[in-house]
């Protein structure tokens, strides 16, 4: 049974991994088809040329840093509050926000986004694509942080408070010292999921915020390009790693 | 300590307030509103959006989603259980094993669809290595149809299934097995007896981890499925894009939520600390 | 002002200023594959405007985006149908002829064309009809044909709801741009009858497919057809259905809504210069509605039947007209319904 079980467990683990390895293969074929016709870098420096590419990733960039400072600061107090006193409907809207199918999340906002832009003189742009990434990262964030605070001791919190310091000092010489691992799991996290996001980004960005997986969905969906499975092995490589990382942290 | 709680929270409230409450408000207002002449909202409020809902052809399309959810559930159960009893009793490696599932769930879930795109496609891998080999001589249709969304909600979603079953097994009582064995239980038995009843709670939240997304899933059905195959997500995306009728996406989009919460409240009621 | 507020405030002010140094100065949403890889680049180094240049893949889809009235966007490429409901919806800005002397370079037949005769709204860019595209060893020679059960699986129609009610109207004896609701209904049906057989509904996205032969015949623009054929010349094929097809020009228009108005007219007057015209209909297969850039073109594609076909052929296609804002209702409704299906 125990053999039947681990020879089972490398077959599903090769459907796990095997597309992703298939897929970084390939983007080193010299030829468009999917029969091998040699190995080359040729793809991964047509890159270097896409300017659309190129400019997806920065935005892409500039938009995951921004809302993961963001999110990853305000998601850590919030944490923390909730953690001493949970109130009921923000508990609850952080849930509701975690369950809510994204392609809801992302019409709601785009109807919200518009119809306040009738009374503001306002367009959707960085700024949209930005407050919806803090807006779904944050409760992932919260989530991190809570459960880093369940193996907290609230005596050294309080231990500080008998030594004269204040509450805000307490919080920020004993706590967040013993959240920092948690911090930096929950800000990669975030980073990933925002990088990630294509049916929310899609529908709230503007002219100036086309991002990368835009840009691999409009490629993707007029077919098989090498260019492709080279830009997805960058980033699954650097997410992946990234993942690990804050894997590690959350364990430390 | 209530002024610096306040304080901590306060951007927090903010932020939801904008981008959770509001918005589902205003998309609750839109669906009770009417469309323009060519998009936009006007003002006849009326119900007309949902009893449009009502209509067959687009019951059909939530029954078709359901169905789909349900089957992509269904495989990930039972592929994922003996996963999950493989990585509970593997010793010191579980974190290893474990990292292994949640790491591809955690690169881009669009380029892990192109990857099936890739594979499945008539020139794809899967399609010129078999006919290579000479076990077929026509390639197999096997992308933009309902098999290929399943595989892809399947192949997506399956560490949240099994994330949760391994929790439970880890969990389980291993004494209460050897009772069962020494009662004179066949292997077999004891499975179906003792261990699957006690990892309810388990299958429980990993179905619902599963349904739900799968249920208003959007870029699974629209890159594999090939346009043909519209679930809810496809419909909502479609009104609130091309079709221009924000009112119906609007109702759309409500009933999509309303079902979604719903399940997640059953799920929660019955104990489930999902958060 | 609470934390959050100045950072964001702080960080929107650096991304703008950041965009500015470098100065986007024209934002252009045109269809994918519809200009030349130098076109732009050389407009950038002669005038020193930066372009952004995006694309879209159907009409609608540039309508949803620019419909709002503060998309961002300045020049668009809407088809001759939407022409009028923009103008209706407020959506398009009067060109100024002063600024566009390259006008006369138009082909005579696009001096003044059904939907904008005096040009007040919109300049032709490129021009084709919808017809079929099929891999030789099929003959399919009529709308009919696309229902054919042998084909299942592989054949496509255009994910734009025009482009199909249309052909289900032509195939049923109606025109091209019916708007009376019976008619309507009946191509609707004839549409959801079809879908069984469709591989799917795709636009230009479909010709990578036809060139690997993943699609056996697909309802297509003549620009995606000429694209394709050039691709895999001995292996595809364009027909010109028999009981009638649809007829469409792309123009280029300027939205109220920018604040670019010389930049943009600039554009345009650039793209109606015959050299560039001309580079543009070569390197992308297009039929241009450039009589002077016809001209310039080397004769295997100022004759290439496929983009400019005889005028008995022609004289078999409809022009598609705009729609009123109920017979746009009831399109759109029963585009709906046919994609649920």
């Amino acid at each position: 049974m125990k053999r039947g079980i681990a020879a089972y467990a490398v077959g599903a683990y090769a459907f796990l991994h095997a597309p992703l390895l298939i897929l970084a293969a390939f983007s080193f074929n010299t030829s468009r088809f999917t029969v091998w016709q040699g190995f080359s870098f040729h793809w991964y420096a047509a890159l270097t040329q896409d300017r659309e590419l190129i400019e997806s990733a920065a935005n892409s960039l500039i938009i995951a840093i921004v809302s993961t400072a963001l999110a990853t600061a305000v998601g850590t107090l919030a944490g923390y509050a909730l953690w001493k006193r949970s109130i009921g409907w923000i508990s609850g809207s952080l849930y509701l926000s975690l369950a809510t199918p994204e392609i809801v999340t992302g019409v709601s906002l785009l109807a919200f986004f518009q119809w306040m832009f009738r009374y503001l003189n306002l367009r959707l742009g960085m700024h949209t694509v930005i407050l919806a990434h803090v807006g779904f990262s944050l409760a992932y964030v919260v989530v991190v942080i809570v459960a880093r605070l369940r193996s907290f001791d609230p005596a050294l919190e309080e231990a500080a408070l008998d030594l004269g310091a204040t509450e805000w000092e307490a919080f920020y010489r004993v706590t967040i010292p013993y959240l920092a691992p948690a911090i930096a799991a929950a800000a990669m996290l975030a980073f990933t999921v925002s990088i990630d996001d294509y049916v929310i980004t899609s529908l709230v960005a503007g002219v100036d915020s086309q991002t990368l997986p835009m840009t691999i969905y409009s490629l993707a969906r007029r077919g098989v390009n090498p260019m492709l499975n080279a830009v997805s092995t960058i980033i699954v490589v650097l997410l992946g790693l990234m993942v690990l990382l804050s894997e590690r942290l959350r364990r430390t | 300590m209530k002024r610096l709680r306040s304080v901590f929270l306060a951007p927090t409230s903010v932020i939801l307030a904008a981008t959770l409450v509001a918005p589902l408000a205003i998309v609750c207002v839109y669906s009770f509103l009417s469309r323009g002449a060519y998009g936009g909202v006007r003002e006849p409020l009326s119900l007309e959006n949902y009893t449009r809902l009502w209509d067959p052809l687009y019951g059909l399309i939530f029954w078709r989603s359901f169905w789909i959810a349900g089957i992509s559930t269904a495989i990930c159960l039972v592929l994922g259980f003996p996963l999950a009893m493989f990585i509970a009793s593997s010793g010191r490696r579980k974190t290893l094993y474990l990292s292994l599932v949640i790491l591809p769930f955690w690169t881009s879930f669009l380029i892990r669809i192109y990857a099936w795109m890739f594979l499945l496609r008539d020139t794809g891998l899967i399609n010129t290595a078999l006919q290579a080999m000479g076990v077929i001589r026509e390639p197999l249709p096997m992308l933009y149809n309902d098999g290929a969304v399943i595989l892809g909600l399947v192949y997506g979603f399956l560490p949240f299934m099994v994330l949760p079953l391994y929790a439970t097994l880890e969990r389980l009582d291993a004494s209460l097995i050897e009772a069962s064995a020494d009662l004179g239980a066949r292997p077999f038995e004891t499975f179906f007896r003792v261990t699957l009843p006690l990892c309810a709670p388990g299958i429980r939240a990993g179905a619902i981890l599963v349904f739900v997304p799968s249920l208003g899933t959007y870029l699974t059905s629209d890159l594999l499925g090939g346009s043909k195959t519209i679930l809810i997500g496809n419909l909502v995306q479609n009104q609130f894009t091309a079709a221009r009728d924000w009112p119906f996406g609007a109702a759309a989009s409500l009933a999509l939520m309303i079902i979604a919460t719903a399940l997640l409240f059953a799920a929660r009621r019955s104990g489930e600390e999902l958060l | 002002m609470n934390r959050r507020t100045f950072l964001i405030g702080a960080s929107s002010i650096s991304v703008s200023a950041a965009a500015c140094a470098r100065g986007p100065r024209l934002n252009v949403y045109n269809w994918s594959d519809y200009v030349a890889p130098e076109t732009i680049p050389q407009f950038e180094q002669e005038t020193g405007i930066y372009v952004r240049y995006g694309t879209y893949e159907s009409v609608q889809e540039m309508l949803a985006k620019v419909m709002s009235g503060n998309s961002g966007w300045d020049v668009v490429f809407p088809s001759n149908a939407f022409i009028q409901p923009m103008r209706e919806m407020g959506l398009l800005a009067p060109l100024r002829h002063e600024w566009l002397q390259n006008l006369d370079a138009l082909d005579p037949t696009f001096h003044r064309p059904p939907w904008d005769p005096e040009l007040r709204w919109s300049v032709p860019y490129m021009w084709g009809v919808t017809g079929i595209v099929y891999q030789t060893g099929l003959r399919p020679h009529a709308w009919r044909d696309l229902w054919d059960a042998r084909m299942a699986g592989r054949i496509t129609m255009l994910d734009d709801e025009e482009e199909v009610l249309g052909a289900c109207l032509k195939m049923l004896g109606y025109s091209w741009n019916s708007d009376d609701p019976t008619q309507l209904r009946k191509a609707q049906s004839e549409a959801v009858a079809q879908k069984r057989l469709l591989r799917a509904y795709l636009n230009a996205e479909v010709r990578d497919q036809l060139v690997a032969g993943d699609v056996a015949a697909a309802q297509a623009w003549a620009v995606t057809a000429a694209q394709a054929i050039q691709s895999a010349p001995n292996r595809l094929a364009f027909a010109f259905p028999q009981e009638g097809f649809g007829r469409y020009c792309d123009n280029a228009a300027i939205l109220r809504e920018s604040r670019r108005q010389e930049a943009a007219h600039r554009f345009i007057n650039y793209l109606l210069r015959p050299s560039v015209s001309a580079r543009i209909a070569t390197a992308m297969q297009t039929a241009t509605a450039n009589g002077a850039a016809r001209g310039l073109l080397p004769p295997s594609l100022r004759d290439n039947p496929v983009l400019y076909p005889a005028a008995e052929v022609l004289a078999r296609g409809e022009w598609g007209a705009a729609q009123t804002a109920e017979s746009q209702k009831l399109r759109d409704r029963l585009w709906t319904e046919i994609k649920s299906a």
